[in-house]
């Protein structure tokens, strides 16, 4: 086998499919598991037998490890709960996320220890959304008393991809609304992890610092393409970039990853730190930047496959990129396979997937090595790798967002070298407001300029005829 | 000396232009003040205005329900134009929450 993880990859997706759809019960899927594992060591001689064997062992692991990911253990809230509940709850836990404000509403993930109503009070676990309609000074960590009644969240649309689904891929099945204030009690003590706390101040450092030197919309697009943060980008650009199909720019990635390693490798030489410790330093550098974008799936997937190709290079080993974007996408849906069923995975996934494996052959195709202009073969490698990041992902957008959006492969063209030069500018911006904030109003400024040459290319592009449509 | 790849000394290149160009752009705007146009983003590209939307741009939009937007074009045929974003609030259907999601929506000139 040439490339053995994708053929893992592949079983492991194709159980992840089969249990979705079909109702198999776990004892049943873990003993088929069983014999063909037993099968799999007689045939261990013969190869043909063993690659089959092998992939339908990696289906039964698949659809085993989502079975699991369905049960929930005795302590869940939903066994305290009937399905329509409308009694108040006094529920004990902690803030297990970093509340967000929007639209004068903050909203959080709650980790949930007790659960009281009347005057039995029983230990608890599970994960509930709380949201609320004013602004509590609240910080990861706290430890709260919550009062309210808990309700299922609603899902909006019909599939996989509906919000009760969003929620449910993150272990959250219930809803708390609050009203006032005076339904939360703050305990004294804190919870979560040090590590977290760092990092979130980190953020907010860093996020202050695009605010200082740039005006609130350019701050809201630098923040989402350096720092993740997509909560204050205003709706109409957001669903200009859809309409335009450049949205994917707006998110953390691989390039952010290159830049880090790029601009971390350049600061250890320059400090002249031996390679192999410089290579450390990167991947715990890529590790904390992951953290600190929020581990979304593309910046997972970025990581995963950075510290791959760091690794590479540390045992002076040659990388293989198959592999390395199977094991990302297996390390992740090993941790949570309900991610496979996740728009963000399957986008960042499906693109990547495209352009490693359709964009070297229309580049041989089109024989755009042989073009002699520098600027010609630029255009047109950047178009072939549009290209083949739309064909990867027309399916999923056309299918989730209803909408076909032809003006893709030539937006691209001119909006990603841009989004390139703003994410640098964002990088540079961030790095000189932290440590040197008398030169950060210049990159600022800089930055400003680029997104409004980006905004108004992406206007002129959603206007040109036929360039979306609905479906 | 540093054993400089190209890509690196590239971005030391491109740090600099970076640099040279927010001073220019810091000493443009000192000499005339309309050349901020350059870098601030004009209104329109992230909302819609309030008193020039016609309906169909606003249904084509896609931004808001379509009863909400034609109570909105027909409270300004009806009153003349929105003196301020606060004056939504008097249209039937906005409430307290429904104004703060669309606040962000909408500009006033």
């Amino acid at each position: 086998m040439k490339r053995p993880l994708l053929v893992c990859l592949a079983g492991y997706c194709l159980g992840l499919v089969l249990v979705s759809y079909l109702r198999v019960n776990f004892w049943i899927i873990l003993g088929l598991g069983v014999v063909v594992f037993c099968l799999a060591g007689f045939f261990l001689k013969k190869d043909y037998y063993f690659v089959i064997l092998v992939f339908s062992l990696a289906v039964f692991l698949g659809a085993l490890n989502l079975k699991s990911s369905y049960l929930r253990p005795k302590c869940d809230l939903s066994n305290f709960l009937q399905y329509h509940d409308d009694r108040v709850y006094s529920l004990s836990g902690f803030v297990a996320s970093f509340p967000e404000v929007k639209n004068n509403c903050t909203s959080f993930i709650f980790r949930a220890q007790s659960i009281q109503r009347e005057n039995i009070k029983s230990p608890c676990c599970g994960s509930v959304l709380v949201q609320a309609d004013f602004l509590p000074d609240l910080d990861y960590g706290d430890n709260l008393d919550l009062l309210g009644s808990l309700r299922r969240p609603f899902s909006y649309a019909a599939g996989k991809s509906n919000y009760k689904n969003y929620l449910a891929r993150q272990g959250i099945y219930f809803v708390l609304p609050l009203k006032s204030s005076l339904q939360i009690i703050l305990e004294p003590k804190k919870r979560g992890f040090n590590l977290s706390t760092s990092l979130f101040n980190l953020r907010v450092k860093m996020e202050a610092a695009l605010n200082r030197n740039l005006a609130p919309l350019p701050a809201s697009l630098v923040g989402a393409m350096v720092l993740g943060q997509r909560r204050n980008i205003p709706w109409l650009v957001n669903n200009a970039m859809i309409k335009s199909g450049t949205v994917h720019i707006l998110v953390v990635s691989g390039f952010n990853v290159g830049i880090v390693i790029l601009v971390v490798d350049l600061l250890l030489k320059i400090m002249r730190i031996r390679r192999k410790l410089r290579i450390i330093i990167n991947i715990v550098c890529l590790i904390i930047y992951c953290f600190i974008t929020g581990a979304t799936n593309p910046v997972l997937r970025a990581t995963i496959m950075g510290i791959i190709y760091l690794g590479a290079y540390f045992f002076q080993r040659e990388p293989e990129i198959y592999n390395s974007w199977a094991i990302a996408a297996l390390l992740i849906l090993f941790f949570n396979p309900q991610q496979f069923f996740d728009l963000g995975f399957q986008l960042s996934f499906a693109s990547v997937g495209a352009i490693i494996t359709i964009y070297p052959k229309l580049k041989s195709f089109f024989r755009v090595n042989t073009c002699k202009s520098k600027f010609w073969r630029f255009m047109g490698e950047g178009g072939l790798v549009s290209f083949s990041a739309w064909l990867g992902t027309l399916g999923i957008i056309a299918y989730n967002f209803r909408i076909i959006t032809p003006v893709t492969v030539l937006a691209n063209i001119f909006i990603v070298p841009l989004a390139a030069l703003i994410t640098l500018c964002g990088f540079a911006l961030i790095f000189f407001g932290c440590f040197c904030p008398f030169l950060a109003p210049f990159f600022g400024l800089t930055s400003a300029l680029l997104i409004n040459l980006l905004l108004q290319t992406n206007a002129f592009m959603i206007h040109i005829p036929g360039a979306y449509f609905y479906l | 000396m540093l054993n400089l790849t190209l890509e690196e000394k590239k971005v030391i290149l491109f740090l600099l232009a970076v640099a040279f160009c927010g001073i220019l752009l810091h000493g443009l705007t000192k000499l005339n003040f309309r050349a901020q146009q350059l870098y601030a983003p004009a209104a329109n590209l992230a909302q819609l205005d309030l008193n020039g939307i016609s309906l169909e741009a606003l249904l084509e939009s896609r931004a808001l329900p379509e009863k909400t937007a034609r109570s909105i074009i027909a409270y300004r045929q009806e009153h003349g134009n929105f003196g301020s974003l606060e004056t939504l609030k008097e249209i039937k259907g906005i409430g307290e929450k429904r104004y703060q999601q669309l606040q962000g929506l909408f500009f006033v000139k």
